[in-house]
């Protein structure tokens, strides 16, 4: 349902100027007029860190010459980042941009959390899950004075979309199942949020990636969910097929073939959603639709109406 | 005994009540399928158990047992807590409810417990001021995480709790101000390629506050091609920082050796939920065997402080 830009893939190997693995998983930010993506790239010892691309129009970036957050080499966060930083995730809260990302280390993997004000200088805030937790998107506003986000631990091995509350984005509690994966559905085996929240009249949109296991792997593919306004723990709609399946080359071939996998979301004034994903882990890719046709997806009852 | 006398000995550094098991399943008033383990708190002169009994069905719940001696126990009839069927725990405790582990903190008893859902493992804290009324207060843990002992005094201002998230099988301290909101967490002792303790850790009892420190008595599963081994050791963790270890047991202060251990729902186990620190430097750590009884290890504070720093020399 969401229609690819003809010139995907948006950023690519070729368009970073340092030597690197793969440029994947950005999440985009609209300063002004600027759009900037905060772009995922995978070194090539295959850790992560974090690089910037600057645009006019949203479709056509160029990456800065140097990265912009390099997984932290002293203080309190070195040890948990020893092995890479991935999947920034950026939610604007009181005209400051947070940052949840994943921290990698022998520890296994964490949520981080950072913030900046004018993606010049980052601030570490704090670990923010135990190990086994990732794909935290924090949502934009607070309900009743406290933050929310969605993460991602695994119970009994299965991936769900859980949510947990904060007083103070560092200490983390009341969290609740919120999403499960549908046995033989195209999400059957793992699901996890993909892009912050995003307001509507109808609820909280949560686009986010799912996963079934074939016989040769796991095919990623990205849906849509809607959370009620008041109460983000409740799930008042869920999409019956995915918004977008990996069909072009790109998407399938890379490596990690078969993934299409969001990493954040704008909302233009005319309604359009730009959604940002990688594709195959190898390239970053822009997909449009109406944030109506979005909401709508989460509602539909049937698959094929006359 | 001296550290090296017990290794001739060949015998571990806690030592078996001779009138092992306390409880076995033909001690109880009820039917079960079986008895798993034990958190003990000193109660109004009281000792209680918290035991993690499976019903029939299957699902983890807790009794309480008295006694006035510490060695001779009476089982309750009823259950002191079974999984919820209320609110926003029933979702979580579907599965029941298991491995008590009491903290007193002000006058207030917190039971740190382990609940089970086709979610996962997570641990509950509930409180009682009687063990005879209980309130849950909140889910502590996302899951799959395990083995939650609250600290039974704040550090650093904070309320400090131990637990075992899967991921790693490490044990973890985390801090809160509520009990509610948790943070801060970071790894305090992992599993050792190699050793008794070599594939997963985590806490026996809550930490016992001693003068080098906190004492922590924790359970280390080996993996083998026939199952897992499970055993106890110690560790000193630091006061103020107890991520910080001061030292560790490199040798197994308890490892089923015993019938009763080796043979039962799941063999080859010693798991213990709580112990007590006596008057007399005493340590008394009840464990279940093999999942199937309530036994008594006994040993002196002060060998099993020793056999923590013998482990950094060379011998």
């Amino acid at each position: 349902m969401l229609h690819r830009w003809e010139r995907n893939p948006i950023i690519s190997l070729e368009d970073v100027s340092y030597k690197c693995n793969t440029v994947f998983n950005g999440t985009p930010v609209k300063l002004g007029d600027e759009y900037l993506l905060l772009l995922r790239v995978e070194g090539q010892r295959g850790h992560s860190f974090f690089c910037l691309a600057r645009g006019k129009d949203g479709f056509h970036f160029q990456v800065d010459d140097r990265p912009c957050m390099l997984p932290a080499e002293e203080g309190r966060f070195k040890v948990w980042e020893e092995n890479g930083i991935e999947d920034p995730r950026l939610t604007e809260i009181d005209g400051r941009y947070y940052i949840m990302y994943t921290a990698v280390s022998r520890y296994g993997y964490r949520i981080a959390l950072a913030r900046t004000d004018d993606f010049e200088t980052f601030e570490r805030l704090a670990l923010v899950s135990g190990p086994g937790n990732k794909d935290g998107v924090l949502f934009p506003e607070k309900f009743n004075g406290i933050y929310a986000r969605l993460d991602r631990p695994l119970g009994n091995n299965v991936g769900s979309i859980w949510i947990s509350y904060s007083p103070d984005l560092v200490n983390w509690g009341h969290s609740e199942l919120v999403i499960c994966p549908r046995p033989r559905y195209w999400d059957s085996f793992r699901i996890g949020a993909s892009v912050p929240p995003i307001r509507t009249g109808r609820g909280w949109l949560e686009i986010y990636h799912g996963l079934k296991m074939t016989a040769t792997g796991p095919i990623y593919r990205i849906g849509t969910v809607m959370l009620d306004l008041h109460n983000p723990a409740k799930m008042i709609g869920r999409c019956l097929g995915p918004v977008l399946s990996p069909r072009e080359e790109y998407e399938r071939i890379g490596d990690i073939g078969n993934v299409v996998f969001a990493s954040g979301a704008l909302v233009e004034p005319d309604g359009e959603v730009k959604v940002y994903y990688g594709a195959a882990d190898t390239s970053i890719c822009v997909a449009t639709a109406h944030i109506d046709e979005l909401v709508e997806s989460c509602f539909l009852t049937h698959e094929f109406v006359e | 005994m001296t550290y090296q006398a017990v290794l001739k000995a060949g015998r571990d550094v806690i030592h078996r009540y001779g009138g092992n098991p306390l409880i076995a399943i033909e001690d109880l008033a009820f039917r079960c399928s079986d008895i798993w383990n034990a958190g003990v708190v000193r109660f109004r002169g009281e000792y209680l158990l918290l035991l993690t009994v499976e019903t029939l069905e299957g699902l983890g719940s807790i009794f309480l047992a008295r006694g006035t001696d510490g060695y001779h126990f009476s089982v309750e009839s009823k259950p002191f807590m079974t999984g919820s069927h209320h609110g926003l725990f029933a979702q979580y405790e579907s599965f029941g409810i298991c491995d008590p582990r009491v903290s007193e903190i002000d006058g207030t008893y917190y039971i740190a417990y382990v609940a089970y859902s086709e979610n996962g493992k997570r641990i509950g804290l509930a409180r009682t001021d009687d063990f005879q009324s209980v309130e849950r207060m909140t889910f502590v843990s996302e899951p799959d995480t395990k083995s939650g002992a609250l600290f039974a005094s704040k550090i650093g201002g904070r309320y400090a709790m131990l637990q075992r998230p899967w991921a790693g099988g490490s044990i973890w301290v985390s801090y809160s101000d509520d009990l509610v909101y948790w943070g801060s967490s970071t790894v305090v002792i992992t599993p050792r390629s190699g050793y008794w303790d070599s594939t997963r850790v985590g806490a026996a009892g809550p930490p016992i506050e001693i003068a080098q420190g906190w004492l922590l008595i924790y359970y280390g599963e080996k993996d083998t091609t026939a199952g897992p081994l499970v055993r106890l050791g110690a560790a000193i963790l630091d006061r103020e920082d107890p991520s910080c270890v001061i030292a560790r047991s490199n040798i197994p202060i308890l490892a089923p050796r015993e019938k009763y251990e080796r043979i039962g729902d799941v063999a080859n186990v010693v798991f213990s939920c709580g112990a007590l620190l006596e008057s007399n430097g005493e340590v008394k750590i009840y464990y279940g065997a093999s999942d199937s009884c309530i036994c008594l290890g006994t040993g002196m504070l002060d060998d099993i402080i020793q056999v923590c720093n013998e482990s950094r020399k060379e011998y």
